[in-house]
């Protein structure tokens, strides 16, 4: 073999080369990318339309300094406003100099006008960008997203952590909310049933709304923190859920229809259900929707329940307060209040062509043929069955 | 170094597995809708199938250069190897577009330069400067860490997956299943990237058979993942294109305590950075061989192969979805038809070397 | 080579030339018979009672004749010896043994009375056991020896005595157990050994260095022990031991990475317990080595591997710092290294006015300031902990922990796992006399797991390690 001298030597002018590289790189520390400090971590979007398209609305999480004696998280909100929600985000970063960085966005909240004209719009950009997470939580408000995420919040600094909370399990649970999240609203909304809800989100009492919601128009405007002063700290409700429809919200579900569609499909423990004159507690609950195809096919809806009494209104005798069991008309009062509130989102879903229990997914999927069929057929021509079964806490 | 029989399995169970996680999941289901799984399927039983072939050669315990010189001389090994070792090189052009994409999304929060995936050719090169047959150490410890990496991603998404997203079965037609065979090509060349390791392991009984099933179990374990994969995006999992990387994020323990899913997914793609420079290594490693110099001449051929990978991956940086498609797409007979077509060639070689050795 | 000539005044004044040292000293004295004689000793290392008791008072009663057998036989000395050759006896004078010259006599007597100031045998500092024992090696390798044979009674210890150093004519004894050590090892250090020309060995970290493959190599290749329990350990697994006089670090091959993970105390306690604690150094390692990089990384490029509270947190606290987050953490690491090495150096006196300095008014007063952030403080204190954990690899990790650093600031987290990548190359190609470091895992020998990262029980270690390559393989029936 030939003397490869140079070919030895190369591994320690290798290392030598690369040790400088890599020195270069670190004290250069710009691989064009940005940096925390330069960074606007937004915790949540507000998207509503606007004259020129959309508006969106950031909140951006304020760091507190590393006097953190104080809990919560302050935030500052800032709105861009352009043809697609893109060019709003570019509008903030235009204006301020901070990049939004969407890494940790945890919710888009859909203003109803936005809602209504078709989320795909707002939420293309959510889809397409790589660096937003798609396991955001969605939700409509009524009015402008961006005036709600400018209310002070009674739980929380930020009122998107407010929502999250709001949004948690524990509210889950009691059935009394349903949220999604982007990725499941478009799995359903681009599938076979082109369906899909969000939670509603509102104020409970307007008179604690801040004063000025809307502010902060322009290119980019910036608004910093809550109006303290002016607002009074105010509660958010979403015991409602908006049906969406091809993309487009076309109906808005009660916080009795959402309580029986969580009994449908969710494990609830803890919820309460009034009926008879009384408070019950549902303990445990088994649900589902069936779409039956013979002879015709139908949607049968059941659902069992385990019941504790938690109140009443008559006075009861003390013997009675320890059992906590139902007497078997309430019980009964019970079955035809779940069946009112089934029958009555049935309703809802059919005037709001929402194939929410996906019917169509479920032909899709099993039976082409009558697919092809019900496809276009308007849900009102499916019948609704109703199985409730209820049995007290023994 | 030779390769012991082990560390091949290993190889072949969990380490060729890493390739296909990226963007096959997202091209198949764009091809084939929700019948992705039965072109995977056909494409691994196919590929098993050559690398039972493969190991079956390695009884003779020669490399691919000699068996074929002693078939037709030198010059003409030396040519066979050179066009093996270019089609290992357009073979590595996928895995090497895959990392790049990657790593823009899984690394970094906003999108970074472009040459911030350059340093891997720098690890590529040391790398291909050294003998394929070498890596077995490699592969004895980057099988667990797959394994523990695979398992880890799945059960995060196991939860959120419906799997009755894969109905009906059949409902993208015989159509669906070639369009996803044929889009699916491009990924499986492993029983090529085995034929530089002839004549370095010692064969032993059965090995062949038991290669072939560890590659089963590896396909096993992408169809799996694959099910999964579709079961979690459905409608949305043409447009998935990192699918290890995005599939785990919706466990509700991720929401809790921050993204823990990194820690299975980096190890994935730790296993994943020493697939995707395989291909070169082993182009290297066949064409340093049939020239006899290995030593000598390995780490220049790594340098100008990986310098030219790095400058092809710069060209076609504006068009991946047109190079994949260019690959994958109109030249995705290139893949079957080299493994097969490799395979024909060496098997004529030992027939003919079995004669020879009769007739003496 | 000059040797000794029967004529007592050319042989003394011969031996003078090659012993000028003022420190060498010589005696004249007349023996029983009336001959002359002398007595040629090192002042300092010479035990000055036995010289007078064992040697010098026999030899001014001895009249047998001027030869050396008969001499030696007259001495009352355990150790004694004759020898010719001038150097040699110049060599045993420096060595602290007298040399006995008597008038007539071609030959001199080599009297082992030397006396060598040697440390106490004490608990090593660096390998402190709460269970077991607490015996360490001290610098003098008779000592040391005597240590081993004291743990290992069997004909099959063999200690093979070099000297290696032109100048410091160091004793090196190579220590190995016939037909247990792996084929070869030992004939390979001695080999290697005695081919080496080097002026002074002042420890045994040089002879590690002689002994690698690897000459640049960071990864260690021989392994290193202070107490002779772990040392005999390691010969019964098969491996070879080098003690070398002057420093009371063993060294042991071959070598695997596996080993430093592992304490001596893992033996003496439950195998669930040492099996966690071994699994306990590795994630401390571990963590040691990557959190500052990761930490940075995370900052620079990918704020997702936080979780979005502590994000905030961070945010806040670097909120307003002169320096990027990377030169920040290279800062603060330099810091500690700066520390750490000044707190070693330092007189005991000023440790605790330094301990002072360092926590307080560098790490209290700095975050006051504005110059680093508290999380920064906080991170390197838990790597700089965590490296402790495995203090053999410590040389190691540290640069590691450095390097990753520069990556990670560099290209952060895929800067991170390319050099991972890099120094998992390098470590599996690395071999220890034909050991590859890397074994049990890499490459994978299922049986030797049981006494590698777990720890199973004693009655499941009947057999040595395969991987050493010990040509007996059962230890235990």
């Amino acid at each position: 073999m030939r003397n490869n001298g140079w070919l030895r030597r190369m591994p320690k002018r290798l290392w030598a080369v690369l040790a400088a590289l890599l020195l270069f790189t670190f004290l250069s520390n710009d691989f064009g990318l940005v940096d925390l400090q330069k960074t606007a971590i937004v915790l949540a979007a507000g998207i509503d339309r606007s004259e020129e398209g959309f508006s969106v609305t950031a909140q951006i999480a304020v760091p507190k300094g590393s006097d953190r004696t104080t809990g919560g998280t302050s935030s500052v909100e800032l709105t861009g406003t352009g043809g697609t929600v893109a060019d709003c985000f570019s509008a903030i970063y235009a204006q301020t100099g901070w990049l939004p960085k969407l890494v940790f966005c945890d919710l888009l909240l859909l203003g109803e006008d936005a809602a209504r004209a078709g989320a795909f719009g707002a939420l293309d950009y959510f889809l397409r960008d790589e660096y937003a997470p798609d396991s955001c939580t969605l939700a409509v408000c009524e009015g402008s997203a961006s005036a709600l995420l400018r209310t002070a919040s009674a739980v929380d600094d930020a009122s998107s952590l407010a929502l999250e909370t709001l949004f948690s399990d524990a509210a889950k649970k009691a059935g009394r909310i349903r949220t999604t999240t982007l990725r499941e609203f478009c799995i359903t909304s681009y599938g076979a049933s082109a369906c899909g809800y969000m939670p509603y989100v509102r104020i409970t009492d307007p008179g604690r709304q801040s004063a000025d919601g809307a502010a902060g128009g322009g290119n980019a405007g910036g608004k910093g923190g809550k109006q303290a002063d002016a607002a009074k700290e105010a509660v958010f409700d979403a015991s409602q859920t908006a049906l969406f429809s091809h993309g487009k919200m076309t109906g808005l579900a009660t916080a009795q229809e959402t309580f029986a569609m969580s009994l449908v499909y969710d494990r609830v423990y803890g919820g309460s259900l009034a009926a008879g004159g009384a408070t019950l507690t549902v303990l445990k609950n088994d649900g589902g929707v069936s779409f039956p195809r013979d002879p015709a096919p139908a949607v049968q809806f059941s659902v069992k329940l385990s019941l504790a009494l938690a109140d009443r209104s008559a006075p009861a005798p003390p013997t009675s307060l320890a059992a906590g069991t139902v007497p078997p008309e309430t019980v009964d009062a019970a079955k035809a209040e779940v069946t009112a509130h089934l029958a009555a989102l049935w309703a809802r879903c059919v005037q709001a062509d929402c194939d929410l229990f996906l019917f169509r997914r479920t032909l899709f999927r099993h039976d082409r043929a009558l697919y092809a069929q019900w496809k276009d057929r308007p849900l009102e021509d499916l019948p609704a069955y109703f199985t409730i079964e209820a049995e007290s806490l023994r | 170094m030779k390769l012991s029989a082990r560390q091949l399995c290993f190889f072949l169970a969990a380490v060729a597995p890493a390739g296909k996680l990226v963007l096959l999941p997202s091209q198949l289901a764009a091809k084939a809708g929700n019948d992705l799984l039965f072109p995977l399927a056909a494409h691994i039983v196919f590929e098993a199938a050559l690398v039972f072939l493969v190991l079956l050669l390695a009884r003779r315990e020669r490399t691919v250069y000699a068996m074929i010189a002693d078939m037709v001389g030198g010059a003409a090994a030396k040519a066979a190897c050179i066009l093996l070792a270019a089609f290992l090189l357009w073979a590595s052009f996928v895995p090497l577009i895959e990392q790049k994409l990657l790593v823009q999304t899984l690394f970094y929060d906003t999108l970074p330069s472009y040459v911030a995936f350059a340093p891997f050719f720098l690890l590529a090169g040391y790398l291909c400067a050294k003998p394929l047959a070498s890596m077995g150490r490699l592969w004895d410890i980057l099988a667990p860490l797959f394994c523990v990496g695979l398992t880890g991603v799945l059960l995060f998404a196991c939860g959120s997956a419906d799997l009755g997203a894969l109905a009906p079965v059949g409902g993208s037609g015989a159509a669906g299943f070639w369009r996803g065979l044929f889009g699916a090509s491009s990924w499986f060349f492993d029983a090529a990237l085995l034929l530089p390791l002839l004549g370095h392991f010692p064969y032993q009984k059965g090995l062949a058979l038991r290669g072939a099933l560890c590659y089963l179990a590896g396909g096993g374990a992408v169809v799996l993942f694959c099910a999964l994969y579709f079961g979690v995006f459905q409608e949305l999992a043409v447009s998935q294109p990192f699918a290890f990387s995005q599939m785990s994020k919706y466990f509700s323990g991720v929401a809790a305590m921050g993204r823990v899913d990194y820690i299975f997914i980096f190890s994935i793609a730790f296993v994943m950075l020493f697939y995707t420079a395989m291909p070169v290594q082993a182009a290297v490693d066949v064409v340093a061989e049939a020239f006899a110099r290995p030593r000598a001449l390995a780490p220049a051929l790594s340098a100008a192969c990986n310098a030219a990978a790095f400058a092809a991956l710069l060209a076609f940086n504006f068009v991946p979805s047109e190079t994949i498609a260019l690959i994958s797409v109109r030249l995705f007979w290139i893949f079957p038809a080299f493994s097969a077509g490799m395979l024909l060639v060496l098997y004529a070689a030992w027939a003919a070397g079995r004669r020879r050795r009769h007739a003496q | 080579m000059e040797y000794v000539s029967k004529d007592l005044t050319k042989t003394r004044e011969a031996l003078r030339a090659l012993l000028p040292a003022q420190d060498i000293l010589c005696t004249a004295l007349t023996d029983g018979a009336g001959r002359q004689a002398c007595c040629f000793f090192a002042d300092a290392v010479t035990d000055k009672d036995l010289l007078g008791e064992q040697v010098l008072r026999p030899l001014l009663a001895y009249r047998g004749a001027a030869e050396g057998a008969l001499l030696t036989a007259a001495l009352p000395v355990p150790e004694v010896r004759v020898a010719n050759a001038l150097s040699v006896l110049a060599e045993e004078v420096l060595a602290g043994n007298p040399v006995l010259l008597l008038e007539g006599m071609a030959e001199g007597v080599i009297a082992g009375t030397k006396k060598v100031p040697a440390r106490a045998v004490a608990e090593p500092p660096t390998d402190v056991a709460t269970k077991g024992p607490r015996e360490g090696f001290t610098e003098d390798v008779k000592t040391n020896t005597a240590l081993v044979r004291k743990r290992l009674k069997t004909g099959e210890l063999e200690i093979e005595f070099l000297t290696v150093g032109k100048r410091s004519r160091t004793a090196v004894a190579v220590c190995s157990l016939k037909g247990i050590s792996a084929a070869g090892v030992k004939e390979r250090i001695v080999q290697t050994l005695s081919a080496v020309s080097i002026d002074t060995v002042p420890d045994a970290s040089f002879l590690a260095r002689l002994l690698s493959d690897r000459k640049h190599a960071l990864l260690k290749q021989l392994g290193t022990t202070e107490k002779p329990d772990i040392f005999c350990a390691k010969l019964a697994e098969g491996r070879v031991g080098v003690l070398t006089d002057g420093s009371p670090v063993a060294l042991t091959a071959p070598y695997l990475v596996v080993e430093d993970l592992q304490s001596a105390e893992d033996y003496f306690v439950p195998a669930a317990r040492a099996t966690f604690t071994r699994l306990l150094r590795l994630f401390a390692l571990l963590f040691a080595v990557y959190l500052p990089a990761f930490y940075v990384a995370s900052q620079l490029y990918k704020l997702q591997l936080l979780p979005v509270k502590l994000a905030l947190t961070i945010a806040g606290s670097i909120r307003d710092l002169p320096l990027s987050p990377s030169m920040e953490m290279l800062l603060v690491l330099l810091l500690l290294e700066i520390l750490n090495e000044a707190s070693i150096r330092m007189p005991k006196y000023v440790g605790m006015a330094l301990s002072v300095v360092g926590a307080l008014v560098l790490g209290e007063t700095a975050v006051s300031a504005g110059f680093v952030s508290t999380p920064a403080i906080i991170i390197v204190a838990l790597s700089g902990i965590g490296l402790y954990t495995v203090p053999n690899l410590i040389e190691q990790t540290s640069v590691l922990r450095l390097v990753m650093l520069l990556a990670a600031g560099s290209i952060g987290t895929y800067g991170i796992l390319l050099l991972t990548a890099l120094s998992l190359m390098r470590l599996l190609s690395a071999e220890s006399f034909g050991v590859p470091v890397a074994a049990p895992f890499a490459p994978f020998v299922r049986q030797d797991l049981k006494d590698a990262l777990l720890k199973s029980d004693l009655y499941a270690l009947g057999m040595r390690p395969r991987c050493i390559g010990s040509p007996n393989k059962r230890r235990m029936k």
